[in-house]
């Protein structure tokens, strides 16, 4: 089953009196469990791809599905999409501050409509799952790097959603951590059967994909 | 549910106490303001809501209880003869002037009744008996007058207006807004002291209707056997009264411009400070988008914020208020706090938050989520 689909997307982007093509005609799939890394230079249209497919763009032209969900233009559709679909993890981990670990993670099971007793058990189970049970109390100031990455996925893996969209997961930490976390990831996407899309300038990723993509000037150059 | 709003609310405890300091500053100044203001007019017409009458008959167009204008006193007899009227007695409110030991000479306004225990005035005796003002020359003072005039003992001789008096009580609560001393005296030795104004001249009729009779109606026919004079509901008196000072004098648009300040100021504070907290979680907001929140999902994070702000700054505000009260009831001064009052402020402060926390409104409707993806 195919988790991701695009046909010829193009996003242009105003730039003052100018307007900049990101994406030139971008076509891709991913079938649900893969794991696909998506490299290239900066600038070359990336992010923007990662947040289109993320459904937090909007594309100028061309079709995406995302877990049989049409992707319209109409912007207002998009927050439901992301709440049932789609869990994210940044290079700036984007934890909120002022939220312990689990408290992090468990906001983004009340977003997604869990609330309560069950959410908090839920939370626990993430973080158990990443390994982090014993530093759930704490605040993300006081966790390392790898720590913070570790509640990010956690918090992406919340709802169930079967599509992880990771920007750079391991630009933000040292070596030996960032092995680990990519074990992490590769466990979870394939003992849960979820579908993980890295953007990423680290060889290091390419040991746990199924495949990797290669985008430059709005383009894919390989499409298996 | 995670009470996100709570929690990055109070994660950065000094905004937190500029924010609700900035609210609780407000209701204190807006509480002790128009208190103090409530305070003074409740002297107004404290007369006329003591005083055991249904009826106020005044000269045409006479403003408010202190500014008193005389009139023949026999008219009180046509007032007598109107059915359902059980009583009706001459009262005189009049400004005089007071000779004090020291040889200065003061104001004071004096209440003058055949009868005054008939009428509930004064209704609050510290000492001596109301029944002796009749007996002789004598004067019954407010312990405020102690303020202006020094103080005074039971037994001891003053002087109005060449007329000496001597002290014979004395009585609490009976102000007037004009902050001149009230006293008590005879009826017709207050008419003695000023028989140019006085002489056969009243300048009130106190009526006490029978029981079961239409005050309405009494009005009415009153108004019919004297033309040429106003005739007042109790009510409607003392809120003209009233309503005198506030409206023709500055004093109701100073407390506006207060009140209006206070709200400015409260408006202001927390408006910035909520403004900043959105700035500075910016990328938060964007993270609570990007995992599926929405905007509402935000707004309503800032709008609990500012209540949060609002109740605890109230709350703050209103104990500030509550604890001046004995300071200025030490200096003289009335700081009247009504639950109704505490009620309405609380019901402003959040509103007017929620009014501030608005304006990063606008600012989160253009929040664009990509932004989690910038470092």
């Amino acid at each position: 089953m195919k988790i991701i689909e695009a046909h010829n997307v193009v996003k242009t982007f105003a730039e003052g009196r100018e307007s900049v093509q990101v994406l030139r005609g971008v076509s891709l799939s991913v079938e649900q469990g893969e794991i696909v890394a998506l490299e290239g230079p900066s600038g070359s249209g990336k992010t923007t791809l990662l947040s289109i497919l993320g459904c937090i763009l909007t594309p100028s032209s061309g079709e995406i599905i995302v877990d049989g969900q049409r992707v319209l233009r109409d912007e207002s559709v998009l927050p439901k999409i992301r709440r049932k679909s789609i869990g994210f993890v940044f290079q700036q981990f984007n934890l909120f501050g002022a939220l312990t670990a689990q408290e992090n993670v468990e906001y983004a099971l009340n977003l997604k409509g869990k609330k309560g007793r069950d959410a908090r058990i839920e939370a626990d189970e993430l973080l158990d799952a990443v390994g982090l049970s014993e530093r759930k109390k704490f605040l993300p100031r006081d966790l390392s790097g790898g720590q913070k990455q570790r509640v990010a996925i956690a918090r992406a893996l919340a709802g169930k959603a079967p599509l992880l969209l990771a920007d750079e997961p391991t630009a933000n930490i040292d070596s030996p951590t960032a092995t680990q976390i990519l074990e992490l990831f590769r466990k979870v996407a394939k003992e849960q059967n979820r579908t993980l899309l890295i953007v990423t300038h680290d060889p290091k990723v390419r040991a746990i994909t199924d495949r990797v993509l290669h985008i430059r000037d709005g383009l894919i150059l390989e499409n298996p | 549910m995670i009470d996100i709003a709570r929690k990055i609310l109070l994660h950065d405890k000094m905004r937190f106490v500029i924010t609700v300091s900035g609210v609780a500053f407000a209701v204190t100044l807006v509480c002790v303001q128009v208190g103090l203001f409530l305070g003074i007019l409740s002297s107004a017409a404290v007369t006329i809501e003591k005083a055991d009458a249904d009826l106020w008959v005044t000269s045409k167009n006479t403003a408010n209880v202190d500014f008193s204008i005389p009139f023949s006193e026999n008219y009180v007899q046509r007032v007598r003869s109107v059915p359902g009227v059980e009583r009706a007695d001459n009262l005189i409110v009049w400004f005089s002037r007071i000779n004090l030991p020291t040889g200065v000479t003061e104001g004071i306004e004096l209440y003058g009744l055949e009868n005054f225990t008939r009428w509930n005035l004064p209704w609050k005796m510290a000492e001596g008996n109301l029944e002796d003002l009749r007996r002789g020359s004598f004067i019954v003072l407010d312990d405020s007058a102690r303020k202006r005039f020094g103080n005074f003992e039971i037994g001891d001789f003053r002087e109005i207006t060449e007329h000496r008096v001597k002290i014979i009580g004395s009585t609490q609560e009976a102000k007037s807004f004009t902050t001149t001393p009230l006293a008590f005296m005879d009826y017709h030795l207050i008419q003695q002291t000023d028989p140019i104004a006085l002489a056969g001249n009243t300048t009130y009729v106190l009526v006490k209707l029978s029981p079961g009779a239409d005050a309405q109606a009494v009005r009415s026919e009153i108004m019919k056997r004297l033309p040429y004079h106003d005739v007042h509901l109790k009510n409607d008196w003392a809120k003209l009264s009233t309503d005198y000072w506030v409206s023709s004098t500055g004093l109701g648009l100073n407390m506006a411009i207060t009140v209006f300040l206070g709200c400015l100021v409260g408006v202001v504070v927390v408006a910035q400070t909520l403004y900043t907290s959105v700035m500075d979680h910016f990328k938060e907001f964007a993270t609570v988008k990007a995992i599926g929140g929405s905007n509402a999902d935000i707004y309503k994070i800032i709008a609990k914020q500012a209540v949060i702000a609002a109740v605890v700054g109230f709350m703050l505000g209103a104990a500030l208020s509550l604890a001046m009260q004995p300071l200025m009831a030490s200096v003289e001064l009335t700081l009247i706090l009504k639950p109704a009052f505490f009620g309405l402020v609380f019901v402003g402060t959040v509103a007017l938050c929620l009014l501030a926390s608005a304006i990063s409104f606008r600012k989160i409707a253009s929040l664009d989520p990509a932004l989690v993806f910038r470092s």
